[in-house]
């Protein structure tokens, strides 16, 4: 059961990223949406899955795979902010 | 269960259409990594579901792989490559 309501709740901050995504205008806004809900719903659905089902024995190879999602998901995030930035973008294009 | 899993494979067809309607480079990569994401959740839950621990070896090699990309791409636009 609480390892549905998480993993639901995953999933509703991954589909509030998707519409951040598609609807902003600039890409350091897309950036704000999806990094940082991408990286909450994910680790919500990867922790919802290892309450699940009390102690397994894939629960430690889930752990290994959250720790990395955390670890990872922010230095791209960052790459790509500092990328765009480097290049001389400031967000003057709108669609 | 099913219910999440069709969230995430819609979530996926919109990051889809970011990606192949970016109107700058940027915009593509951060739609690649998105999509990653959602890839990697869904092979999670597949893998809980199905009681199929090699697909979370999958998962774990394909985050590995898709953020040495997104981080390469992002470098080589910094350096060089075309603006638009």
């Amino acid at each position: 059961m609480i390892a549905w309501i998480l993993a639901g709740l995953g999933a509703v901050f991954v589909g509030i990223g998707t519409l951040g995504i598609l609807r902003f205008g600039d890409v350091y806004s897309r950036l704000q949406a999806s990094g940082v809900s991408d990286t909450v719903g994910t680790s919500l659905i990867v922790i919802g899955l290892i309450v699940h089902g009390g102690w397994q024995r894939h629960d430690a190879t889930l752990i290994f795979l959250l720790l990395i999602l955390l670890l990872t998901n922010p230095i791209a995030t960052h790459s790509i902010a500092k990328s765009a930035f480097t290049r001389g973008y400031r967000g003057e294009d709108e669609s | 269960m099913l219910a999440i899993e069709i969230t995430l494979l819609v979530c996926l067809l919109g990051v889809l259409w970011r990606l192949m309607r970016g109107p700058t480079p940027w915009d593509r990569i951060l739609a690649y990594n998105s999509a990653s994401n959602r890839i990697v959740a869904l092979l999670a839950l597949a893998a809980v579901i199905a009681e199929r621990g090699a697909l979370l070896d999958v998962a774990i090699v394909y985050v590995t792989l898709s953020f040495l990309g997104i981080v390469i791409l992002a470098r080589f636009m910094e350096r060089s490559g075309a603006a638009r």
